[in-house]
């Protein structure tokens, strides 16, 4: 069956009205929480996973669509008001949409970055719907020896290319793989670094740890090292409504944009940072008003948030055609599909076929709710600025708390989780890279059973790790990657022309 | 030598990293392995992984002894490092801690709502009163919400059989 009529079918199923209705409380839900300062997608989608968890698949996938969706959208409306990025890829949303907003604009900003996100959604999630399957058909020739070669080249690649420190970001990674480590091997049985609890057998849960490290990290942090910072909110006049000319400086940077997410979400380039710098400083390049870049420039927010929303659905493409997490964001909603009982890879296609193209529909139907919905209610998420911060982030940390207790009614979740809140607070301190981090714990069992696998099939030898072609041009990648970071210093120059 | 500015801590902290790398050598060193066959030995990886965080905290704790110090989040490169107000930091870690305490032993509205008071102290809120009466309600209500509407169980405590 092609692609198109499994599509067809996939938008029959996300469009009944149950699941319309599970779509409709996901965006609003995304929204209100990825709109609250201070937090990024990954955290908003981590905070509201538990309540996907009571309803069926189908539904659940909808509403985790609408939300991922709704939290990216939220996220801009923060930067662009509050000046407050969630995550690296809306720092330039917000250096250049919050210029914007105190001149006046923050309608036209908050509009080009929502329909320049539709766009880029809309475009970016149909390349997804018809490569994903040929990728996952070329995937599933793939054995085990490659898979780990592919997954050390996603190690290496999101390591090194996230902050400033390549060192840092290995370390992070091996905390990560430590973590990851604790709980029975699930070969032998053998209990690892588990020191006599029985609770720790069962291994160390990722959602917590996903979610503490960002929210008990923060509140940590920005408690007892920013307290005297505030927030200016900017206000909003009139609807947020782009002019005509708003409209022709805008749909150029939105599809470039695009087209300079997508394939970098696909490829591990270390998540979102890279192809919304790139874009930027492209459309600086190309703009026919360069004396406004700095100042506000419509230009610099379309394009880098048509590459943010593409690349976000870029990495979609790994994600479910190999089961590899590119992002914190795409590892979050690998752990996503596994509590549905779901296992991303190439066979992913075959085995759950329908689940996936409801999912891809849903994309598709999420996206636009998300554009008819949230521009006309921008004003009520606006309000949501204005919640003081104490009570904010207490609303922050108890939900994060309630998630870890609730996910198996277990204390031992809480204190992994005040732990690792602990390690959230040392690692921002420190200047080390969380995003490694949370690869190293969902993908290093993985990498250790695939790497087993390999070894079993080859009797112990290693060889056979890089005996085939492809194996061998992975590794000349991770080498390249690892000696020569050519993509951090074409990064480190972009980021010199954008601030200056 | 003089290093500059948050050096020491981050040293302290990069040191424990390494011992974190020992600890999980030294706990798969003395494991005993199943009695069956595996052809990859469930240790190859922990002692892997051990290794390779006890070398790159040790090429680090070098590189900030010739002056790679790091640059904490939300701080531009160069600016003075701010040190940390311990009281403050404080009262958020005991707030967890007391839920941690307490989910358990008197439930959940009560662990919650004690954590909910004192993060907005920690974060400043001068009005304590608007602060427990507004958190215990938001409490309340979200308790009622999670286990009515959607199945997820919490601990009673106290409340239990109201």
């Amino acid at each position: 069956m092609s692609s198109f009529n499994s599509l067809m079918e996939g938008f029959a199923s996300a469009l009944t009205l149950s699941n319309l209705g599970f779509g409709l409380l996901g965006t609003f839900l995304g929204t209100l929480v990825g709109v609250l300062p201070g937090i990024g997608p990954a955290l908003a989608i981590a905070l509201l996973l538990p309540i996907t968890y009571t309803v069926s698949p189908a539904s659940a996938l909808i509403m985790f669509a609408a939300i991922y969706y709704g939290a990216m959208y939220g996220g801009s409306t923060t930067s662009i008001l509050l000046n407050t990025p969630g995550e690296s890829g809306s720092v330039i949303t917000a250096l250049e949409g919050n210029k914007m907003a105190r001149r006046g604009q923050a309608g036209a900003a908050l509009a080009t970055a929502a329909i320049g996100s539709f766009v880029a959604g809309t475009i970016a999630t149909g390349i997804l719907a018809f490569t994903a399957p040929s990728i996952a058909d070329l995937a599933i020739k793939v054995g085990a020896a490659e898979y780990v070669a592919l997954m050390l080249v996603a190690f290496t690649t999101v390591s090194s290319l996230l902050g400033a420190s390549q060192l840092r970001g290995f370390i992070a990674l091996s905390i990560g793989l430590v973590l990851g480590l604790v709980g029975a091997d699930l070969q032998s049985g053998l209990a690892r670094l588990t020191f006599g609890s029985d609770a720790a057998l069962e291994g160390i849960e990722t959602v917590p740890v996903i979610v503490s490290i960002f929210a008990l990290g923060e509140a940590l942090y920005i408690a007892s090292r920013f307290k005297d910072e505030g927030w200016q909110v900017i206000s909003m006049k009139g609807k947020a409504l782009m002019s005509r000319q708003d409209w022709k400086r805008s749909w150029k940077p939105w599809i470039r944009g695009t087209f300079l997410g997508f394939p970098l979400g696909v490829v591990p380039a270390g998540g979102s940072e890279v192809p919304t710098f790139l874009s930027y400083s492209i459309e600086k390049k190309l703009t026919k008003h360069p004396e406004e870049f700095g100042h506000g420039a419509i230009e610099g927010v379309a394009g880098p948030e048509a590459a943010n929303n593409a690349n976000a659905a870029g990495a979609l493409v790994p994600l479910l055609a190999l089961g590899l997490p590119t992002s914190a964001t795409a590892a979050v909603i690998l752990v996503a599909f596994q509590t549905y009982q779901i296992q991303p890879g190439p066979t992913l296609f075959l085995t759950n076929g329908a689940l996936i193209w409801t999912l891809i529909a849903s994309l598709f139907i999420g996206n636009a709710l998300l554009l008819v919905l949230n521009l006309p209610l921008v004003r009520f998420w606006v309000k949501l600025l204005h919640v003081p911060r104490p009570y904010l982030f207490a609303g922050i940390v108890t939900f994060a708390l309630l998630g870890a207790y609730a996910i198996n009614t277990s204390v031992f979740d809480v204190q992994v989780a005040i732990a690792i809140g602990l390690v959230g607070f040392l690692f921002r301190r420190f200047g080390m890279p969380i995003t490694p981090l949370i690869l190293g714990l969902i993908l290093g069992p993985n990498l250790e059973l695939q790497f087993r696998r390999a070894l079993q099939i080859s009797g112990g030898d290693y060889s056979t790790l890089w005996a085939s072609p492809l194996s061998k041009i992975l590794y000349a990648v991770l080498i390249i990657a690892l000696f020569t970071p050519i993509i951090a210093r074409v990064m480190k120059k972009v980021r010199k022309e954008v601030i200056q | 030598m003089k290093l500059p500015q948050g050096g020491k801590s981050e040293l302290t902290f990069v040191g424990s990293l390494f011992l974190l790398g020992a600890l999980v050598f030294w706990d798969t060193w003395r494991t005993e392995l199943p009695a069956f066959n595996l052809t990859i030995s469930p240790k190859v990886f922990p002692y892997a992984i051990a290794t390779i965080l006890m070398v790159l905290s040790a090429l680090l704790m070098i590189a900030i002894l010739r002056g790679d110090v790091a640059t904490p989040e939300g701080v531009e490169p160069g600016q003075p490092i701010h040190k940390t107000d311990l009281k403050i930091f404080g009262i958020v870690l005991g707030s967890l801690l007391s839920f941690l305490l307490l989910i358990e032993r008197a439930g959940f509205i009560i662990a919650a709502s004690i954590t909910f008071f004192g993060i907005t102290v920690a974060f400043g809120n001068k009005n304590h009163a608007r602060a427990g009466i507004f958190g215990t309600l938001f409490i309340t209500v979200v308790y009622i919400s999670f286990t009515r509407f959607l199945n997820v169980q919490l601990p009673a405590g106290i409340f239990k059989g109201l």
